[in-house]
Order: structure tokens, then sequence, then C-alpha cells
């Protein structure tokens, strides 16, 4: 086998990104930090990035009364001229898609493909919050007293702290802050310790745009630190009336606690553990390669990853037959070689996690059908990189009932579909759900009321790859929040209701008597 | 560069970073220290104090994981 190289020392200089980098901008330029010098390796060949030297506790209390500052000035800007800068960030992000996409892909880990995919969704964010800054619209309604009008309005909120995921260095942070941008409000932004240098690279691109538009210092706000530096101490902020957080469920839960105890707002896009039907009347091809986009893609890394396939008794051995034809055809290699399927696993940590489940579900009773090996040798140095595991499983072992952040699917059966849905929903999280058949019955009970209990549920298309338009986010141990499309940006304003009396008198509602 | 030195208040961030073969042992003690790939934010006492586990249950953790790691390097 030959060993292709691939360097990106040209797309860093592009990006300016440096051998040394700090963790600290407040918008229009690097602020010098005294934090933990850092060094961040690729999962792909385990070479060092570039180091980065931390924030601390004291640079956030900076930066929070500089946003506290800069979100004075900002809410006052008009939302269409807010929307005229994201919509030049949007621009700065095309230009520089190729460069920021192969960061993305290098850093993390996922394809080279999907890195470029990932830009794009800040791009299409950026574009959809541009529309949106014209159209944040309140509601008026009719009083039930005379010569009244009521009407509601919506108001920039405050700063809005944005903590990120590794599975998406770049994009959901655009999610986050181009709405919290043409809302009126300004963001601090703790990316994921695994994937700092992408999050550098974006606050380089964007500088520009906010410096040629006047934009003031800390409307937009990276700050880099260790949770022990800005962690309870963030979300226990009460000058941060909303949270954003994207990560697990165990520390969702922690954040939704301290930012409750101050009865703040948060928006918590939680954990996964989503299910596939596959019923008699399905398309089997469709539903083979809408699982291995799902399940395998991304190595698995995905919210919305395919981590369950519950499939009719009928259809379940040609599927199985099918699927592991499939897995058989992906290549596991360097995540910018453009024959990459799938690329590594984030850490060697989640390569360990990845083997306790599939050593899990066999202990359970559950049966391997494919993968499930640790690559090593030439090309596979950096210990991350896995074989894509197909396990058939019971819905209630242990393991299946948990997300495993790896490329490891469950294969169920069932008979009827009530049992098919009660699998399907019967797990702690309620992110993504898919239903394959051509049966309009049965695909009209699987998104009633008595069908998925998930925030996201599609017809004949996986559980993977949601489009920015909709609002995303789901039930239960996801946490219940949305964000990007639909009325999403709601999260990011304060609502007021607004009572005008032109009138003389002085009616109460509810004809209340209280004369004096 | 020195490895940090494995006791009850090492982080979990530490720990999964610069031993991550402890992952897997620990999960078979009902901690996982990895969630959406990351790991959770705390200590390995948190952690392990979330699970149930008492102080002398911890110590003997602590012990048990640092035998491990010791005899496999």
């Amino acid at each position: 086998m030959t060993i292709k190289h691939f360097s990106i020392a040209e797309t860093l200089v592009r990006l300016g990104i440096g051998e040394e980098n700090m963790g600290l901008s407040n918008g229009l330029g690097w602020n010098e930090t005294t934090g933990r010098q850092v060094s961040v390796y690729s999962p792909a060949d385990g070479k060092l990035i570039g180091s980065l030297r931390q924030a601390t506790a004291a640079d956030y209390e900076h930066t929070v009364a500089l946003a506290n500052e800069a979100f004075k000035k900002w809410r006052m800007v008009p939302a269409p001229r807010r929307g005229e800068v994201v919509r030049q960030i949007g621009q700065a992000l095309r230009d520089s898609k190729e460069d920021l996409g192969r960061l993305v892909s290098y850093e993390m880990g996922k394809i080279y493909q999907e890195g470029l995919g990932e830009v794009q969704e800040m791009i299409d964010i950026a574009d959809f919050a541009v529309g949106q800054s014209r159209q944040l619209y309140g509601f008026t309604m009719h009083s039930e007293r005379e010569r009244h009008r009521m009407y509601e309005q919506y108001h920039p909120l405050g700063i809005v702290g944005v903590v990120t995921s590794f599975n998406f260095p770049v994009a959901v942070w655009a999610w986050n802050a181009m709405l919290a941008l043409i809302a009126g409000d300004v963001v601090i932004w703790k990316p994921s310790s695994k994937v700092m240098i992408s999050a550098v690279a974006v606050h380089n691109i964007i500088r520009e745009v906010l410096v040629r538009n006047d934009v003031p210092e800390g409307v937009l706000n990276l700050v880099i630190a260790a949770s022990s530096e800005i962690g309870d101490n963030f979300f226990s902020d009460k000058r941060i009336p909303l949270v954003s957080f994207t990560g697990s469920t165990h520390v969702g839960r922690k954040v939704s606690r301290l930012v409750g105890e101050r009865l703040g707002r948060s928006l918590l896009e939680l954990g996964g553990n989503n299910a596939i039907i596959v019923t008699p009347s399905a398309n089997l091809e469709m539903a083979v390669r809408a699982t291995v986009f799902g399940a395998a893609g991304t190595a698995g890394q995905r919210c919305t990853t395919t981590r369950r396939v519950v499939l009719h008794e009928n259809v379940y051995d040609q599927f199985v037959d099918k699927l592991i034809g499939a897995y058989k055809q992906l290549r596991v290699g360097h995540p910018l070689d453009v024959a990459t399927h799938i690329g590594p696993l984030i850490s060697k940590a989640s390569v360990s996690d990845f083997k306790f489940a599939v050593n899990k579900v066999q202990q359970e009773g559950g049966r391997i059908l494919y993968g499930g090996d640790v690559l090593s040798g030439e090309g596979f140095e950096s210990g991350c990189y896995v074989v894509p595991c197909i396990a058939e499983a019971q819905p209630h072992f242990s393991i299946v009932q948990e997300e495993t952040f790896a490329p490891i699917v469950y294969l169920m059966k069932y008979s009827t579909l009530e049992e098919a849905v009660a699998i399907q929903n019967g797990v702690p999280q309620g992110l993504s759900s898919a239903i394959f058949t051509t049966n309009l019955v049965e695909s009209e009970q699987f998104l009633s009321h008595e069908g998925s209990d998930c925030g996201i549920a599609n017809v004949n298309i996986g559980t993977s790859g949601a489009e920015i338009g909709g609002a995303f986010g789901g039930e239960k141990d996801t946490g219940g929040g949305r964000e990007s499309g639909s009325d999403a940006w709601k999260i990011y304003m304060r609502r007021q209701t607004n009572t005008i009396n032109f009138s003389s008198e002085l009616p109460l509602a509810q004809g209340i008597k209280f004369d004096v | 560069m020195s490895l940090p030195e494995i006791n009850s208040g090492i982080s979990i961030a530490d720990l999964t970073e610069y031993y991550p073969e402890s992952v897997g042992w620990l999960s078979e003690r009902g901690i996982r220290c990895i969630r959406c790939g990351e790991p959770i934010w705390g200590t390995l006492s948190e952690a392990a104090l979330e699970k149930g586990f008492s102080d002398n249950q911890i110590d003997a953790l602590v012990n048990e994981l640092k035998e491990r790691i010791n005899s496999s390097t």
C-alpha cells in the first residue's frame, strides 16, 4: 500500500494559524493570556497542529465586562444593519471555505467532504440569519378594553454563552452566533478543548469583517480555557442570560442545574440514541444507504448518528446481508484522502470507549456481525482508527440504552409497528428518528402523537444530516433545546407584551371595579 | 513532559488524555468518562462519588487503577 502524505502547512498560514496562538479574542484581535500552554494534535496522524495559550478565569471576567459594554452599543444598531454584518461574515466564510473545511477535517478527523459541508452549514445559517434580521416579528392582539392596543415585541437579550462540542468544531458556534448577532446579542464562545485551532481560525476569518464595519470590541468573543477555569463560574454567572450548550447529557445536566438555579435560560443540545425503523414495504436500497451514512459517517460521532436499526422480521436477513456488503466497501483512512469514507475517532480515549461498547454488547448476549477492531500499522499510527461495527442486540441491553460516540450500530427485530415504535422510544434520549416505508398509514402513525417522541422524525430519510431551515434539537435526555432554523431565533431575544391605552378612562382587565 | 499523577483529584480530562486505556477499565466499573466523545467534567473522585462509591472505595479504585497503568507501561 502506498501511504499518502497530507500537509496542511499552507492552509494554516492562509488561516493565520501560527506555531503559538492565543486563546482569547474580543473580536477585533488577539489578547495576551497567561493560562496553560497546550499543544493540539491531529487524530489523523498524531502530528502537532499548533500550540495555544489558554485563557484564565481573570480573562473571562475581563471579557464579560467588555461584552456588557459592547451589548449596550450593539443592541441599538438596527437589526437589518446587524444582518448586513452577518451577510459579510457569510461571504468571508465562503472565501475561506476550502481552507477552513480542510482544517476542520484535519483537527477533528471528519473527512474533507464533511469538513466542507460543515463550513457550508455556517454559510447557510448566515444566509438564514440575514433574512431573519428583517423578520423579528411579534404578534398584535385585540384588547378586551376599548381604545387599547396590545402587541408584543422582541428585544435583544444580552450576552449569550456558547459552549460547543468537538464533533462540529465551527458550525455549532455559527448556528448560535449568527442568530444571536441579528438579535442584537453579544457572544462569548468556549469551544471544545479538542478542536481549539479551528475556533482560532474562525475568529481570524471574521475579524476583518468586524473591523471594517466598526463593530464594537466585545460583540464576538472567544475564550478558550479548561473547564476548571471557565466552567461552573460561566454557567452560574447572572450576567449571562442565555447559555447554549452542546455536548453530553452528563455535563448538560450540570449546566441545566447551574443556569436554572439562577433562573437563566439554557439551550441544551445533548446526546442522541437515534433509530431507523425499516418496515416490510421499505425500499431496502435506500434504507441501507441511509444506515451506512447515518451510522458510519463522521465515524459515528454525530449527535444524530444512527445508533439503532429496528428491522421487521421479514426483511431482517436481507437487510443485514446488504448492510454488511456495504460496510465492506467502506474505506477507513486519512480524512484528507478523497478516497476515504471514515476518518479517525477524536482520541485514543474514544477508541477505548468504542472497545468497551464492542465488548459490552457481547457480554450482554449480543453478537458482532461485522467490524469492531482497532486498526494499527502504516497510516494508522495515531491509534484513533477503528473498523465500523455492526452488532445484533436486544433493546433492553444497557449498552444499547446508552450513547457510545463511535461507529457501532445495533440491529434489532420487531413484529408489529407498535412494537417498533416502543423500541424506538424506549431509550432515555429523544433527538432524531426515521422510518423507511412506502405505506402511508405506517408513516402517518410514526409521525402521529403516538409515534416517535423525538425532536426530529423523518420518513424515508435517515437520522443524520438536518437542514438549516428547520429547528434542530430533541426531547428527554437530549435537553429540549431548539436551534438554527424555524423560530429558534426567539430564544435569543427578550419577549415583551405591551398595552397602550389611548382613551381617557382606566378600565381594568376582566371587568374588575376598583374605585377610589 | 511529565505525566500527571493519578490520584482521586486528577481531572477526567487529564486522565483520558494521558491514560486513555483507563477509559475502558473505569467503564467496566460503572464510570464512563467519555460522553459524546469528550471527557466528562470534574475529577475522578467526583465521577466515582456520582456513581455511589464511598471514600474507601474511591481510594481502592485509584490504587487499582495506578497498578494497572504501571503494569501496562
